[in-house]
């Protein structure tokens, strides 16, 4: 058994499965830096840096071995953050060069399966959250969102933002994992380890504005239709709490 | 009118637009414009749900609840006595790039009541829309309502700036029209709708051509029914469905279960919405536009009315039970979505996985196909996962037997008789 070290990026998971590929190891290990719990193994385990170089490769080779939807099927089932997701990905990712394109259509294999499972969930939760995000005004023109997806899904969601929100500085942060896209006017990019030092504090026009949203999300269910249960399937209540129109302060 | 505050002006509207069902922000893909807001994207997206279920993607507001109108159906009918009120289109601007900006909302979803005439409401409705696009460089999705009777030179602009337009026949036929709703002749509402689709496929043709030919609702039209309010059966509504999709190219037809809003004499006393009912109607709606079924198949004289007990399709395929079971494995699409339980999705699954190896009960399950119903109507790899005989009444005792929920067991009990109204009302 082999360990590989990588940081806990995608680009770095790509070296590592990259470099555990080419030694082809049998049940290699991937250690996230991240983690700290992982430190007693860190003395045996191989430490693979991060080389944006080496990761672009890998998916051009992969792209072009199997096909650019398998390869963002990888990309999307890491962001899962799924507790085994890198085991799964080598074995994904090894079945693919083998088999080629077809892995395509192996949904029924047990290993493509559960990683395009994977892949579906997150996409899924990034289209929830490309309506769940709440901005919410700051300063004069700025705009606040905080959010708690259960994978990590904020680079899939901030492009659109970009498109949606361009004539405003804008700030998505994700608490779960105390990173957040920024947004400037003309790029976005992801800040790691970001907390506020303070409750932000909104504008008077941001007050009245998610209180006008409030009472027109009151009052637009239908008395006779009233359905908790259904609303609660569709807004999940751990989604609520950054929602404004739930909030009942 | 205008002395209520803006938050109380606009619960009010909103309370006189929300039985307008059509909240989609699908079917235009516009990327967002340098200097400009927003943008729009082609699947839509649901910003929230309401505690009746319902998703909100559109800031649906009137801009008048006033109307020279008297619907029986409708709460803004001009003989109910509520108070009327009214946003500025100024206001109804700012709400939009308000709400927008703060992602509440995909765009806004603007109706009215008919106030003076057609065409000076059809002209407020435009001043709106076209401030959001060419003051506010706007670019998100724009739903506008068209007010049967105005111009055809006003309905030409609003479908400039609109993504979507829609006229709402309400009523399922020319009768219950002239008795509800005896302002709208039938032709008031069908002549625009045939116009509307006209210059929708014109303006696809011409931009097929050329890029810089102008947008004309570039995600159609759409209509609304009110189901319940009039006698009407089931056919006679998915066949009128039918047609508008086939001949008007209409995007969606969407159904209203009635939710009694006036004493009206002449509207049936329900005990709540037929909810169910609506459910099976648009589950026949989503036969006819995505499974290849055509509306005979599903209903005719001998059953003008929709099963309650049953989704469509799987009363469909107890009817045509010799057509089964098929094998997954070798069946084509078409044999495929005609299964119960197998949707779109699952077939496209079972058609791509086949490619790669033989599928049996186990990959089935693992490819998330849900065997509940379907295992009674295929084999897999030769083998059939009913268990039973295959049998029509066997099948229906089987497929309708457990009553799981109990809310779908009141349903049923509530509209045991859902295509016999008229014995309510009396009249038709």
């Amino acid at each position: 058994m082999r360990r590989y070290r990588y940081d806990g990026s995608f680009e770095g998971y790509l070296c590592a499965l990259s470099r555990c590929l080419a030694e082809s190891v049998e049940s290699p290990e991937f250690l996230c830096e991240t983690l700290p719990e992982m430190s007693l193994f860190h003395e045996l385990a191989v430490t693979v840096e991060t080389d944006g170089e080496i990761a672009n490769a890998f998916r051009q080779l992969f792209a072009a071995t199997v096909s650019s939807s398998a390869f963002s099927t990888l990309r999307y089932a890491f962001c899962s953050e799924h507790i085994e997701i890198e085991r799964l990905l080598w074995e994904y990712a090894r079945l693919g060069f083998e088999t080629g394109p077809r892995l395509g259509s192996m949904l029924a294999d047990k290993r493509v399966n559960i990683v395009d499972r994977l892949a579906r969930k997150v996409a899924g939760e990034a289209h929830r959250y490309k309506g769940f995000v709440r901005f919410r005004e700051v300063e004069e023109g700025f705009l606040y969102a905080s959010i708690e997806p259960e994978a990590d899904i904020i680079r899939f969601i901030a492009p659109h933002f970009v498109q949606r929100v361009g004539d405003r500085p804008w700030m998505i942060h994700d608490l779960r994992r105390s990173r957040a896209a920024v947004y400037d006017r003309k790029n976005w990019r992801l800040l790691v380890d970001i907390t506020l030092a303070e409750p932000p504090r909104f504008s008077e026009a941001e007050h009245e504005c998610a209180d006008l949203w409030r009472r027109y999300f009151r009052r637009l269910a239908i008395e006779a239709r009233i359905n908790p249960k259904l609303q609660q399937k569709l807004v999940p209540l751990r989604c609520r709490r950054h929602l404004v129109e739930f909030d009942e302060s | 009118m205008t002395t209520l505050s803006l938050e109380q002006r606009l619960t009010m509207l909103a309370d006189s637009a929300k039985y307008d069902v059509s909240c989609s922000s699908s079917g235009s893909n516009r990327k967002g414009a340098p200097g400009g807001i927003g943008g729009t994207s082609s699947g839509g997206i649901c910003h929230t749900w309401t505690a009746d279920g319902r998703c909100i993607s559109l800031l649906k507001i009137l801009l008048s609840n006033a109307c020279i109108y008297d619907c029986a159906y409708c709460v803004n009918r001009s003989s109910n006595p509520v108070p009327r009120t009214a946003l500025t289109p100024d206001e109804i601007v700012h709400l939009t790039m308000a709400f927008y900006r703060r992602n509440y909302i995909e765009g806004l979803f603007l109706s009215t009541g008919v106030i003076t005439s057609p065409d000076h409401t059809m002209e407020l409705l435009i001043r709106v829309a076209r401030t959001l696009r060419e003051i506010e460089r706007f670019n998100g999705y724009i739903h506008l309502k068209i007010v049967p009777g105005a111009d055809v030179g006003l309905i030409e602009e609003a479908g400039r700036y609109a993504d979507r337009v829609s006229i709402n026949i309400e009523l399922p036929s020319r009768r219950s029209l002239q008795l509800l709703a005896p302002d709208k002749p039938r032709e008031s509402i069908i002549e625009p709708m045939r116009r509307l689709s006209g210059l929708i496929e014109t303006a696809r043709r011409e931009r097929r051509q050329s890029r810089k030919a102008p947008r004309f609702a570039p995600a159609g039209q759409s209509t609304q029914l009110i189901v319940g309010a009039t006698p009407e059966n089931d056919r006679e509504i998915i066949t009128l469905s039918e047609g508008l999709y086939q001949r008007l190219g209409m995007k969606r037809v969407y159904y209203s279960a009635f939710v009694p809003v006036s004493g009206d004499s002449r509207l049936p006393a329900l005990p709540g919405p037929p909810l169910l009912r609506e459910h099976r109607l648009y589950q026949a709606d989503w036969l006819l536009r995505f499974y290849g079924f055509s509306s005979h198949e599903l209903l005719d004289e001998a059953h003008p009315n929709l099963d309650m007990r049953l989704d469509p399709k799987c009363d469909w395929a107890l009817r045509h039970i010799e057509r089964f079971p098929v094998e997954v494995n070798r069946a084509d699409y078409q044999a495929l979505l005609r299964v119960p339980g197998i949707g779109v999705r699952s077939a496209q699954r079972i058609v791509r996985a086949r490619r790669a190896c033989r599928l049996g009960e186990e990959e089935l399950k693992r490819l998330g196909v849900v065997l509940k119903r379907a295992r009674y109507f295929i084999t897999a790899g030769g083998r059939y996962l009913g268990g039973v005989r295959l049998d029509a009444p066997e099948l229906l005792t089987r497929l309708t037997a457990p009553a799981k929920r109990k809310a779908s067991h009141d349903q049923l009990e509530l509209f045991p008789a859902a295509g016999d109204i008229s014995a309510v009302t009396g009249e038709l």
